[in-house]
């Protein structure tokens, strides 16, 4: 039969590092040309002090999507008051491909962003508004439900308040009854927000 | 029966467009993101796209990119958006949609649109 | 002590299209109307394992666990894990009929062809796609190639190498393959000396940067029903790891319910007859 053969003993390349792993070292790759070697740069920072400022600041002149993802994933893993901030100004951004990255981002972090969540949820500017809406879905934190039955309470914004009404239904109880009644008063000739309401109330039920 | 795919990351959302859809006649699947998206309609082909435009992953405009640049037959494809800025509709017909919608889009006036551009005549 | 939780594990059709909705967008797997008696079935052998008592307590649980514990528990429930010889097939003919033939021909060397399986598993995989590569490309008589199949588990990497499987493992197998590549043992059917050289195990934690970083320039790899498990920043640092595993053009396979669109953003979407394939792009800046 004809061989499959593994070409090493050790099957994979073990290649040596091409330069040491210390810190400046690999600030100085994130500059390099070559893709590959930014993403393992990206990737190392992680144990090094400062690196969310250092990601942050490269982050905005990255042009290899590969290579934003893994500076993403670091400031998550990373999560600390300068990478949350960070994060939170890439919602302004005009980029949706870095939003919606930064939304993902900003999900895995309750702890950080629980501080700053009513912050968000009344900035000036509704696109951010629903972004905030938006980084609730998937936030393990109990206050999601309070937060979201503030926004329908108050937002005067039909999609600010449309986005939040989607996720009561998902994490909604019968705190929310009411304010999802009044939702449906205060938007009565719109009929997404009634659709919205309907179906989240049919959805609570009580603890 | 001409089929659909609704491309939106909010649950409610797919399912009011979806029985505004189904209501007229339209067989609807769904998608929560643009990488869903381009592997359904890969697998099979639809009639029309209706497309929102912030989604985790790829986005609306990535994954009309993404079609448009597909050996498929191109169906056309409606975006829809929170946002009301002037640049976003430029960008949406830009990326290749044929229609451009700000939510909360009324049934009738979602109906209107997916008729005209699939040449149904109203029945 | 604190009072017992009343029981109460009834599935409302509310809760139903709720659970479905939050499944779909975690894990891509969608239920429709004709799975409910299966997936209310499942729930409730969780709601009444985890002691939450009902589907409200039990669904909370599931949304707002930190680790992610329980929807990794209840995710193994839903799907079937089994892992037999020539499991989704389409996929190996995939590989054969498309893939490689694509790879080879943009291949301006002469080293082999290199393939990873992850996670190894028992061995049923690396064997069955070593098997198929010997009986089904006519490629293998011109070009080397190396199976590299890895693990977590030690204990199942021992089982690999071993490669001693049951009758109900082999039997998608055609006979034929059966006699030339197996011995029969006493317990069932033993892969053969050769073809137990030809693969080579090794343990490997995914979430490790220092156990994967070795691990660079394969044509294709083969991750199947395996992010699905994940929480969602496991399984995007997963398919971010593959990307940097793979030369630039090179293929991944993922599992038959599992989408690219749970993790990542960063691969092309490939439709070949037999299957969608993820594809990392050949040119980046």
């Amino acid at each position: 039969m004809p061989l499959i053969k593994s070409q090493t003993a050790e099957p994979v390349t073990e290649e040596a590092r091409k330069s040491a792993r210390d810190c400046a070292g690999l600030v100085a790759q994130l500059a390099d040309a070559n893709p590959t070697a930014r993403r393992w740069a990206a990737r190392d920072l992680a144990d090094c002090p400062n690196a969310a400022a250092v990601l942050l600041d490269h982050l905005k002149r990255e042009p290899e999507v590969s290579v934003r993802e893994v500076i993403l994933t670091t400031l998550t893993a990373l999560g600390d008051e300068t990478a949350v901030a960070g994060l939170v100004d890439c919602l302004r951004s005009e980029d949706a491909a870095l939003r919606n990255e930064a939304i993902e981002a900003m999900r895995q972090l309750p702890d950080a962003m629980a501080p700053i969540m009513r912050g968000l949820l009344a900035d000036q500017d509704p696109d951010v508004r629903i972004f905030a809406v938006n980084i609730l879905e998937s936030l393990c934190h109990p206050d999601v439900e309070t937060w979201l039955i503030e926004v329908i309470d108050c937002d005067p914004h039909v999609n600010v308040c449309g986005t939040a009404v989607d996720l009561l239904g998902e994490v909604g109880s019968m705190q929310a009854r009411e304010s999802l009644l009044r939702l449906k008063a205060r938007f009565a000739n719109e009929p997404y927000i009634r659709f919205a309401a309907d179906l989240a109330l049919e959805r609570l039920r009580d603890a | 029966m001409k089929r659909i795919l609704i491309v939106d990351d909010a649950a409610t959302v797919r399912l009011y467009h979806r029985e505004i859809l189904e209501t007229a006649n339209y067989a609807v699947e769904e998608a929560m993101n643009g990488i869903e998206a381009l592997e359904k309609a890969l697998q099979s082909p639809f009639d029309l796209y209706l497309v929102d435009i912030n989604m985790p992953k790829l986005d609306g405009y990535g994954f009309l990119r993404e079609l448009r640049g597909q050996d498929l037959p191109q169906a056309p494809a409606i975006m829809i958006s929170t946002e009301a800025q002037a640049n976003d509709e430029q960008r949406a017909y830009i990326a290749g949609a044929n229609i451009y919608l700000i939510k909360p889009v009324k049934p009738d006036r979602l109906l209107t649109q997916v008729r005209l551009l699939l040449g149904d005549v109203y029945r | 002590m604190p009072d017992p939780v009343p029981v109460d594990p009834t599935i409302s059709d509310a809760d139903f299209q709720k659970f479905r909705e939050f499944f779909y967008r975690k894990t891509g797997i969608q239920f429709d109307l004709s799975k409910r008696y299966f997936v209310d079935k499942r729930l409730v052998e969780r709601i009444e394992a985890t002691g939450t008592g009902s589907f409200r307590g039990y669904f909370t649980l599931l949304r707002f666990q930190v680790n992610g514990e329980e929807l990794q528990a209840l995710t193994n429930l839903m799907t079937v894990n089994e892992t037999y010889f020539f499991r989704e097939e389409y996929q190996f003919q995939c590989l054969v009929n498309s893939v490689l033939p694509e790879i080879v021909a943009r291949k301006t060397d002469r080293r082999p062809v290199r393939l990873w399986v992850m996670p190894s598993s028992s061995g049923e995989e690396p064997y069955s796609i070593a098997i198929y590569l010997l009986e089904r490309w006519a490629g293998i008589h011109h070009w080397d190639v190396e199976i590299i199949a890895s693990d977590i588990d030690t204990r199942i990497l021992a089982q690999a190498r071993q490669g001693l499987y049951s009758t109900r493992s082999v039997q998608h197998l055609p006979a034929r393959y059966l006699q030339q590549y197996f011995e029969r043992r006493a317990d069932g059917y033993q892969i053969c000396d050769d073809l137990r050289q030809s693969v080579e195990f090794t343990r490997v934690n995914l979430a490790e940067r220092t156990d994967t970083r070795p691990y660079r320039d394969f044509d294709v790899i083969f991750c199947r029903n395996l992010l699905i498990y994940f929480d969602d920043v496991s399984r995007k640092t997963a398919t971010e790891t593959f990307y940097d595993i793979l030369k630039p053009g090179s293929f991944i396979f993922l599992g038959h319910s599992e989408s690219m669109s749970r993790s990542s953003s960063l691969y092309k979407v490939r439709k070949f007859p037999e299957a969608i394939v993820y594809q990392r792009p050949l040119e980046e800046r």
